[in-house]
């Protein structure tokens, strides 16, 4: 699954195992989430989405562009 | 999800739910396992002792192949410098592991009275550290590989 998890940790200066840490993740979840190779848990969405202060619809929502 | 099993999973998501594949699948090969054997054992009458380790022989080295191969156990290390420092870490823990099976070994049971126990002994001691250091090490190579093409 796409998403912006990456560009909305990098605007913040996070590292992905500060990301990890505040979100009882493991540095490889945050890993394989920013790349689209796991789907995480709805839990696991909105403790990422309030930690980058983003909404669900922000990270992980796919808008086709025209 | 309230079970039991959940004592035994990692709390990490991804690990829990890669190891809940590992243990299904382990599980399924034992049935599997056990089902031929029945059938085995209608044409050859097998030794009751075999019978029952084969499905656990097989069940053990499937989950454990998997995990190891996964590359899960060791999440956080990507980098040159916590792979070396794993690395160290790995041997220190087996080395004192087997120096403390060694002296209670001999503590509890004795010193060996002759030259076949003693080989038994270190045999066993040698045996048991390197193929413990050989699967950690496989484990944390695959890791360190799997985290780098995350960064």
């Amino acid at each position: 699954m796409k998403n912006n998890v990456k560009l909305a940790r990098v605007s913040l200066s996070l590292t992905q195992e500060q990301l990890a840490t505040r979100v009882a993740a493991t540095r490889q979840t945050i890993g394989l989430i920013e790349k689209g190779e796991y789907n995480p848990s709805l839990q696991l969405c909105i403790a990422i989405a309030k930690e980058l202060n983003k909404t669900l619809d922000e990270l992980f929502w796919e808008v086709e562009n025209k | 999800m309230k079970s039991w099993l959940a004592f035994f999973i990692p709390s990490d998501e991804y690990k829990e739910k890669r190891m809940l594949y590992f243990l299904s699948e382990g599980a399924i090969l034992l049935l599997l396992s056990l089902v031929v054997m029945v059938i085995c054992n209608q044409f050859y009458p097998m030794n009751t002792g075999l019978a029952l380790l084969i499905p656990i022989a097989i069940f053990l080295f499937y989950v454990m192949g998997r995990y190891i191969l996964s590359g899960i156990e060791y999440t956080d290390i990507a980098t040159e410098t916590a792979y070396k420092k794993e690395i160290k870490r790995i041997l220190n823990k087996i080395g004192g592991i087997v120096v403390i099976y060694a002296l209670l070994y001999l503590l509890i049971v004795g010193f060996p009275a002759n030259n076949t126990e003693w080989i038994d002994f270190i045999g066993l001691l040698l045996v048991v550290g390197v193929l413990w250091f050989f699967t950690s090490f496989i484990s944390l190579k695959r890791s360190y590989k799997k985290n780098r093409e995350l960064l």
